[in-house]
């Protein structure tokens, strides 16, 4: 199945107001859907669709608090939803949209919806380096960063959900709609793609007790390390709350950085992550500080060191 | 103020029914969230009780409370405190408690807490 991974995520949040500028912050473009709907792009198009809690366009909430509402899946070609539509409905009830999209739940109960995706295709340059021994990738007085430069979330890379069942999820998404485990985290849960989709993963299951299943964040794709440092530093600036990174992650090699957001779920820029073909065989470590990343940072105020004793500009 | 005491803030610096952050010490690792509800001050804290460690609770600076304000929340996964107890009510920490930090106030209205809770928040972080 040609599945290619998450177009937008739907949350019912309680804060409107404040989800909308914190999407905006983050770097995604404001698109109104209707009146009471608002889809904030990626520059492929892919991104976050937030409406009030209480709007009955929402699908219908989780058991639990999360506001996580829907996951909408984009796929190569109408043959891939018909063949969607023939294996879900072996089982379950599936509803087919008058523009021709699918709509079920999963066996969990998450909320999704599959479509012919509607990512426009990019054409960017990937984050630039030189180095000895490699030929330069930038040419002579091309430079690598400027106090104005662009650091936009390009694409929705990943979702991670809690989940209460993972062996359940695991085989609904590798049994039923042709996922992959890249790897596992043993303790916490595997990472999975799709056929149609190169990524490490667009999903990673965590092990929690049924009261905390949803939405544990989403991660949008930068285009490269430094845009990743650049929009987290900017971010932090207009006084939003780091919670983890920057750093690296091992499984996937992404570099990370994860928000607080008012949406209740965390948002994280993330950057270069590994490509993987179907030869390649799964590894599992332990979860835990060690195994989750190669290295981790903190933010912090600017500081520079200074001439002497006299003529710091700061404290250390 | 009282010699050991930290100023954080004036009670009017904290609108009724609002929360804010307040750093006990330049540098601490952690705020204290100072939320009025009633007239009456609470302070906890600033560290989500789910994770070993703690970890900060807003979205933005000062975005401690809930979407409709009735619940001190922590951003990273929605859990939901009690103002008055600290206590979680739902989310990933139910049945543990934000550390709750006495406050003292000076007849002018400023808002302190002991020294040792900038060594507390330290430790949280
Ligand atoms: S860290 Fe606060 S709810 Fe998870
Ligand atoms: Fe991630």
């Amino acid at each position: 199945m040609r599945i290619i991974g998450p177009d937008y995520l739907v949350f019912g949040v309680d804060d409107l107001e404040g989800s909308k500028t914190y999407l905006e912050d983050f770097g995604l473009t404001p698109v109104q859907l209707d009146e009471t709907g608002w889809l904030y792009e990626t520059l492929d198009g892919t991104g976050v669709i937030i409406r009030h809690r209480d709007d009955p366009r929402l699908p219908v909430p989780l058991q639990t608090k999360n506001m996580l509402r829907q996951q909408v899946y984009g796929v190569e070609d109408a043959a891939t939803l018909d063949a969607i539509e023939a294996e879900m409905s072996k089982d379950r009830r599936v509803t087919r949209l008058s523009d021709g999209g699918l709509e079920f739940r999963d066996d969990l109960g998450f909320e999704l919806r599959f479509q012919v995706t509607i990512r426009r295709e990019l054409s960017m340059p990937a984050e630039k380096i030189n180095a000895p021994g490699a030929p330069a990738q930038r040419a002579a007085n091309e430079l690598g960063v400027t106090d104005d430069m662009a650091a936009l979330p390009r694409t929705l890379s990943h979702v991670v959900l809690f989940v209460p069942d993972i062996d359940k999820m695991v085989s609904f998404f590798c049994d039923r709609l042709g996922f992959v485990i890249t790897d596992v985290l043993s303790g916490a849960g595997p990472f999975l793609r799709p056929a149609a989709n190169d990524d490490h993963h667009t999903h990673f299951f965590i092990r929690t007790p049924a009261y905390m299943q949803g939405c544990e964040h989403l991660a949008f794709h930068m285009g490269g390390p430094t845009e990743l440092m650049v929009a987290g530093d900017r971010f932090v600036r207009k006084g939003y709350q780091s919670f983890w990174g920057p750093g690296r992650h091992k499984f996937g090699s992404n570099w990370f950085w994860y928000f607080n957001s008012p949406l209740g779920c965390h948002f994280e820029y993330d950057a270069d992550m590994d490509k993987h073909d179907d030869t390649w065989v799964a590894r599992e470590a332990p979860n835990g500080p060690e195994a989750s990343q190669m290295f981790l940072l903190q933010w912090r105020e600017k500081w520079a060191p200074g001439g002497g004793p006299e003529g710091g500009s700061g404290t250390p | 103020m009282s010699a050991g005491q930290l100023r954080l803030c004036h009670r009017d610096d904290v609108p009724e029914g609002a929360a804010r952050g307040f750093l006990p010490r330049p540098g601490a690792a952690r705020n204290v969230i100072v939320v009025k509800r009633e007239g009456r001050l609470h302070g906890y804290i600033d560290s989500c009780p789910h994770y070993r460690g703690g970890t900060p609770m807003a979205w933005r600076r000062d975005a401690y409370l809930n979407g409709d304000g009735t619940h001190l929340a922590c951003h990273a996964h929605g859990a939901l405190f009690d103002i008055e107890t600290g206590a979680c009510v739902s989310g990933p920490c139910l049945g543990r408690k934000l550390t709750r930090v006495p406050l003292s106030e000076a007849p002018d209205g400023s808002i302190s807490v002991p020294a040792q809770v900038a060594g507390r928040a330290a430790r949280e972080g």
